[in-house]
């Protein structure tokens, strides 16, 4: 995993998205909720100090009734606004061209709200001068009659009052809504990051125990908590690892039945097959002297008993490296000599290429070094064309012998079957001369070697002049093995 | 490849949903912190109360002015008869020099105020002639005797002077 993958599984994790929902959830409900309370109270507020205003504004002004004189003077304008101005309130009045001064408060006045006053009703709006809100009300001077129209005066009074107030009362709800959405978000995190750890513990459980059965223990079980649908996945997965474990169990007996079988059979076959060979070897020896098809007869039940005699014999030591009874029995071993000695033992020494340094010492199991050079020379000959040479290399802790013939090589899609048992190359000849588990027995004699935590290992390949290369690397010190059974 | 497409297609949908979503959010808390400038609001109908004295009416600015003037203690109007003299003698001088003026002449008073006979409204009486008068001067003779009139608030107005009878006309205030 790249440290992009990994940040990309982060960032899309559940946790992060989990996390984002929540937060998304409580801004969107909070947002909508306090902008909500916060625009009607607002209303609720501009409301209230409008018709507020409007009110005082009304009852002052029909004080100034009964009105006994028209058109006013200058002097009664001003005497008028005058009365009508407080800390918070500045008061115009207007009669045709005159109008009271003294505040400037005139300038604010919109020309619709003038044609709204002089429609004949109260009206007021809301501007903003110099940046700060004011109200505005205006209305006309009546007289009433006694039918109950009115005529208007001409006299038009407005009054302009500040809202900063109200705007302060306003603004403190808007802080209160910010605060009150900072904290659900907060809150809205807090629980995310919980409703997370609950959901993501078991997932991870699951993947810890996934992990196990993947790396082969087979008896990893989850601990399943609640009714939820993880508690499903954990009671699948431990449904799931029991079938697995049964039926793996139930395979492993088998092939251990199978073995011992093969073990059992071997076995049994030993005796009768070292009589048939005592008789043969007196056949043999009659031979020549029977005549015709009698002799031939003679010599074909005896090459035929060696082989299975042969194929007895590489059975049971194959069984003993699948039971893991095999044992090194490790000895100080001059490797030149060894393989001089089991090259001359086969009457091969002249027809091997051998390169062998002598004083090469290693302390290994002598019988299982011969079978295996044995093995590997043997097969060259009767596979690859000579001259079949012999390497003997060494290294400080390891020795490597290498083996090659001048053959065609091993096809590649043959190399990884090389060491098991009973492989045929060539299908078409279904008989070898060989037992068919030379190789096999061969690769599992140098991984009974070991040092270190390191075993020996057998190695086929191709030499790049072609011809086939077997490369055996064996330990200088090697030590008895524990685990002696190998698994391909 | 069609998969990879429906995903882009999918996540691009996404995005312009959560865009969508977060503008809204914006405009909602933008369209209006604080106290935001509004359009007119109009409430019930304008101050209205009695008047004092004699109400008539004179020209400013070649429109209808009301004039209230203080001629008797105590509140209600006067007489229209009354009114109607005031009205005749024109201006004071401190109304004219406020810019007010009169075309009523003189001469018609006094007058008489009496109910119409054979239809609603008032008839007006004149001492002199009324044919010559100008539109100005008839409406400021009808305004003046509504005004005066308790309880004819759109009645029409006869004027009859010793030369004719004009025809019935409303005062043209509302």
């Amino acid at each position: 995993m790249t440290p992009w993958h990994w940040a990309r599984a982060m960032a899309l994790g559940l946790r992060v998205r989990l996390l984002l929902a929540f937060a998304l959830l409580g801004v969107t409900t909070t947002a909508v909720v306090a902008s909500g309370s916060y625009f009607q109270a607002r209303t609720v507020i501009l409301q209230q100090a409008q018709d507020a205003a409007v009110a005082s504004l009304t009852d002052q002004l029909s004080k100034v009734y009964p009105v006994v004189s028209l058109p006013p003077s200058q002097e009664e304008l001003e005497v008028l606004a005058q009365r009508l101005s407080d800390r918070e309130v500045d008061a115009v009045v207007h009669y045709g061209d005159l109008w009271s001064h003294g505040t400037g408060a005139a300038d604010v006045l919109t020309p619709e709200l003038q044609r709204e006053v002089a429609g004949g009703r109260v009206a007021w709006q809301r501007v903003n001068r110099y940046g700060t809100p004011v109200l505005l009300i205006g209305t006309q001077l009546r007289f009433e009659r006694s039918d109950g129209t009115s005529v208007p005066s001409g006299v038009e009074v407005y009054s302009v009052r500040s809202l900063v107030t109200e705007q302060q009362s306003v603004d403190r709800l808007a802080e209160l809504a910010w605060v009150t959405g900072g904290l659900s978000l907060v809150l809205a995190v807090l629980l995310a990051l919980l409703a997370a750890q609950g959901v993501l513990r078991p997932v991870r459980e699951l993947g810890r125990a996934a992990r196990k059965l993947g790396e082969g223990d087979l008896s990893t079980r989850l601990t399943v908590r609640g009714v939820d649908e993880l508690a499903d996945v954990a009671r699948t997965f431990n449904d799931t690892a029991g079938t697995l474990e049964r039926q793996v169990g139930e395979l492993r007996r088998m092939e251990a039945d199978a073995r011992r079988f093969v073990a059992d059979v071997s076995h049994e076959l030993r005796t009768p097959l070292a009589a048939m060979t005592a008789v043969t070897d007196v056949l043999d020896e009659e031979a020549d002297r029977l005549p015709g098809d009698a002799g031939q007869a003679a010599r074909l039940v005896s090459q035929e008993t060696q082989n299975l005699t042969q194929l007895v014999n590489d059975l049971i030591e194959v069984s003993r490296f699948d039971s893991g009874t095999a044992r090194l029995a490790l000895d100080e071993v001059d490797v030149a000599a060894a393989v001089n000695a089991t090259l001359r033992l086969r009457r091969w020494a002249d027809r091997v290429h051998t390169d062998l340094p002598s004083g090469v010492i290693a302390r290994l199991d002598p019988r299982r070094l011969d079978v295996i050079v044995a093995n590997l020379v043997g097969n060259a000959f009767r596979h690859g064309t000579e001259p079949v040479s012999v390497r003997l290399r060494a290294e400080p802790d390891w020795i490597t012998i290498e083996v090659a013939d001048q053959g065609p090589g091993l096809d590649p899609e043959v190399l990884p079957h090389v060491f098991d048992r009973f492989y045929k190359a060539d299908t078409a000849r279904t008989r070898s001369e060989g037992s068919g588990l030379g190789l096999a027995i061969a690769w599992e004699n140098a991984r009974l070697h070991r040092h270190g935590g390191q075993s020996g290992s057998l190695v086929a390949g191709n030499t790049p002049d072609c011809g086939a290369v077997f490369t055996l690397r064996l330990p200088r010190a090697a030590s008895e093995t524990v685990d002696a059974g190998g698994v391909r | 490849m069609i998969r990879a497409c429906r995903r882009r297609t999918a996540l691009r949908r996404r995005v312009a949903r959560t865009l969508l979503a977060g503008g809204l959010l914006l405009t909602l808390f933008t369209a209006g912190c604080g106290v935001r400038p509004s359009d007119v609001i109009t409430g019930r109908a304008a101050v209205t109360g009695p008047s004092a004295g004699a109400g008539l009416y004179l020209i400013s600015h070649g429109e209808l002015a009301l004039v209230l003037r203080a001629t008797k203690p105590g509140p209600g109007p006067s007489s229209p008869t009354e009114t109607l003299a005031l009205l005749a003698a024109g201006p004071t001088p401190s109304e004219r020099s406020a810019g007010l003026s009169s075309e009523v002449p003189p001469g018609v008073a006094p007058a008489q105020v009496t109910p119409s006979v054979d239809e609603p409204g008032i008839t007006v009486t004149m001492s002199g002639a009324v044919l010559p008068l100008s539109t100005v001067a008839a409406n400021q003779i009808i305004c003046t005797v509504v005004f005066a009139v308790s309880g004819q608030g759109s009645a029409p107005v006869t004027i009859v002077g010793s030369d004719g009878t004009r025809p019935p006309w409303p005062c043209p205030l509302e």
